[in-house]
C-alpha cells in the first residue's frame, strides 16, 4: 500500500508504522495548510476489546523543511498518554460513550503537542483528548459528535486532531501484489484473465491520524504569506515519522531510555513500498531525508519500470528500450519540479536530493479538483502536495511507465498505455469530509461485513 | 539509524567514569550491572530514575549510558570489564 507494512521491520511494529501523508492548502480556509499523517495500517473496525490506539512509547512527528536542505526547520511532535478509569473490567466501555469525558469510557488517550522551530521546543497544548474508536450503535451512538469534539482549536489559528479515521487511500492490493496485475488491463498481463474493475482492498479499514491545520505564514522560512508560485519561499517539503527510545527494558513495569530513534518515515507515497528494494527498506525508514542521495540509484533505474514490459508483453516497447537514468523521476520525487517544465508551476526545493512531499503553498485550492492532479492540469493536486482523494497510485504508475520522461527528453515517445495505467479505482471508492480533518469517520465494528470467503 | 537534527547528542566526554559509576549505582535495584558497583559510590544526588548501560564493545571498553532522553558514550576498559564480569 502507500506505505502500509512496506518494510520488514516496521511491518512487525504497526503502532509506529507510518502509512500515508497528506499536505494541501485547506480548501475552505486557503490561508492555512493541512497536514495529515496516518499510522496503524489495516485496522479492522471490530478489533476489540483492546481497540486500536496510539503508542505511549512512540513519538509521532511531522517535519517541515522550508529552506531545501532536507532537514526540518519546523516540527510538530505528538506524544500520547493513556488513562484507565476502571482496571477491574475487560471492557473498553461499560455503557454508551456520549462525550470525551464519559465515565463509561475506560481507556482514554490524551496527547501533548510540541512545536520545534529551529531547535527550540515550545509546548502548544497538553492533555488534548482523542476520540474513542468507533465501536457500534450501543457504545458510540453519536460518533460524529465525539469526533468533532476532538478537533481542538489552539492559539494562532491552529487546529489539531488525533484519533481513528476511515482509511482514505484506495488501492487494489490483492491484484497488484499478485505479480503486478492491474485488473482493467489484466487481459494483457502475462497471466492473462478477462479485464475487470478494480477492487478497493482497504475499503472499510481504519487508521489512526494525526492532523494539524496551521496558517501558511507559520511554515514559511521568513514568516511571509506565500502569494507568488514562482517564489522559492512558497515551497515547503513535508515528511512524517515515528520514533522510539533507543533502549527498552521489558517486564517489572518496563522502562525506556535514551534518545528518540526514527523507525518509520514517509514523504512521497509508495517510495519505500515500490522504489526501495527489500534489503534497503529498513535503513530507508531510519534515514534522514537529507541523506537520501544514497538511494539515488533506485530512483534512476526503478525495478518496476523494468518489470512492466515483462509483465505486459508487447504493451511497453518504448519503455523496454529506455535505459537512461530517469531524471524525470529524480525531479518529481527527490528535488521537486523546477520552473519552466510545467507552465506556471514549480515545487523545486534545490539540489539536495531528499524524499519529501513538496507543496507550493501559493497555488490556491482548485474549484474543480482532479484526482489525477498535476498531470491532469490541476496544479493544486499531487505531486504538488497530496490531497486525501488524490489518485497517487495511478499518477506514479504512469510516471514510472514513462509518461513523464518527455519532460526531460522531448525525443522520447511514451507507450500509449503509459498515460492510461490505473488499478481501476478512484475517490468514490471511499468517503471523505469537506472540512478538517478531511478523512471520513471510521465505520464501527458493528457495521463490519466479513471478507468474501 | 540516525537521530533527527533537533536531538542534540551530548558530548562523549560529558560523563566521567566516576560520574558514570555514581549514576549506575543509583539504579542498583533495577539494573544487573549496577550490582557490581560499590554501594558507597552511590549518592543521593543521583536520584531514583533508572538508567540503561549498554556495553557495546567490551574489548574497547565502549559503554553507552542512557537516562531520560539522553545517551552518553564513554570508553573505560576497566569499568567495561567489571560490568562484563558481573554478567557472567
Amino acid at each position: 500500500m502507500s506505505s502500509h507494512r512496506e518494510a520488514p521491520a516496521i511491518s512487525k511494529d504497526p503502532v509506529a508504522d507510518n502509512t500515508d501523508l497528506y499536505a494541501f492548502v485547506s480548501p475552505e480556509d486557503p490561508d492555512t495548510v493541512t497536514i495529515i499523517s496516518n499510522f496503524l495500517p489495516l485496522e479492522a473496525p471490530f478489533g476489540g476489546p483492546n481497540f486500536f490506539e496510539f503508542g505511549d512509547d512512540v513519538r509521532y512527528e511531522i517535519h517541515i523543511d522550508n529552506d531545501g536542505d532536507g532537514r526540518p526547520e519546523i516540527s510538530y511532535l505528538f506524544e500520547f498518554t493513556t488513562e484507565v478509569r476502571n482496571p477491574n473490567t475487560f471492557l473498553y466501555n461499560v455503557g454508551p460513550i456520549d462525550s470525551l469525558d464519559s465515565p463509561n469510557w475506560n481507556r482514554r488517550q490524551f496527547y501533548k503537542l510540541t512545536r520545534v522551530d529551529k531547535g527550540r521546543h515550545r509546548v502548544l497544548a497538553s492533555h488534548l483528548a482523542c476520540p474513542p474508536c468507533n465501536i457500534g450503535p450501543g457504545s458510540t451512538p453519536h460518533y460524529r459528535e465525539l469526533a468533532k469534539a476532538a478537533v481542538h482549536h489552539l492559539a494562532g489559528g491552529t487546529r489539531v486532531f488525533a484519533g481513528q479515521r476511515l482509511e482514505g487511500f484506495y488501492i487494489d492490493l490483492g491484484a497488484i501484489f499478485d505479480l503486478g496485475d492491474l485488473r482493467p488491463f489484466q487481459n494483457l498481463h502475462i497471466a492473462a484473465m478477462a479485464a475487470s474493475p478494480g477492487v478497493n482492498d482497504s475499503n472499510g479499514f481504519g487508521v489512526h491520524s494525526i492532523a494539524i491545520k496551521v496558517p501558511k505564514r507559520a511554515l514559511t522560512r521568513d514568516g511571509s504569506r506565500p502569494r507568488n508560485p514562482a517564489d522559492p519561499r512558497s515551497v515547503i517539503g513535508v515528511w512524517s515519522a515515528a520514533s522510539r527510545r533507543r533502549a527498552t527494558i521489558r517486564g517489572s513495569g518496563g522502562h525506556q531510555a535514551g534518545p528518540w530513534v526514527q523507525v518509520s518515515r514517509l514523504g512521497m507515497p509508495l517510495i519505500n513500498e515500490v522504489i526501495i528494494p527489500l534489503g534497503a527498506k529498513d535503513d530507508w525508514n531510519g534515514a534522514s531525508p537529507a541523506d537520501d542521495s544514497q538511494f539515488l540509484g533506485y530512483y534512476r533505474h526503478p525495478e518496476l519500470a523494468g518489470l512492466l514490459p515483462v509483465l505486459y508483453p508487447g504493451v511497453f516497447p518504448n519503455l523496454a528500450k529506455l535505459t537512461a537514468a530517469r531524471a524525470d523521476l529524480v525531479a518529481i520525487l527527490l528535488t521537486g519540479i523546477p520552473s519552466g517544465i510545467v507552465p506556471g508551476f514549480q515545487n523545486f526545493t534545490g539540489s539536495t536530493l531528499s524524499d519529501q512531499l513538496r507543496l507550493n503553498m501559493a497555488i490556491p485550492p482548485s474549484a474543480h479538483p482532479k484526482p489525477i492532479g498535476l498531470i491532469g492540469g490541476d496544479a493544486a493536486g499531487f505531486p504538488n502536495g497530496r490531497r486525501v482523494f488524490d489518485d497517487v497510485t495511478s499518477v506514479e504508475l504512469r510516471a514510472i511507465a514513462g509518461a513523464t520522461y518527455p519532460l526531460v527528453n522531448s525525443s522520447y515517445t511514451p507507450d500509449a498505455a503509459a498515460s492510461l495505467l490505473t488499478d481501476g479505482l478512484g475517490p468514490n471508492s471511499t468517503r471523505y469530509l469537506r472540512h478538517f480533518p478531511y478523512l471520513g469517520d471510521p465505520i464501527s465494528g458493528y457495521q463490519t461485513k466479513p471478507l468474501a470467503a | 539509524m540516525r537521530q533527527n537534527r533537533y536531538e542534540e547528542e551530548p558530548a562523549v566526554s560529558e560523563l566521567t567514569r566516576r560520574g558514570f559509576v555514581k549514576s549506575s549505582a543509583a539504579a542498583a535495584a533495577g539494573m544487573t550491572v549496577a550490582g557490581a558497583l560499590r554501594a558507597e559510590e552511590a549518592s543521593a544526588e543521583a536520584g531514583q530514575e533508572p538508567l540503561v548501560a549498554y556495553v557495546s564493545d567490551p574489548g574497547k571498553g565502549e559503554i553507552s549510558v542512557m537516562r531520560g532522553d539522553r545517551e552518553v558514550r564513554v570508553r573505560d576498559k576497566k569499568l567495561a570489564a567489571r560490568i562484563y564480569d558481573a554478567g557472567r
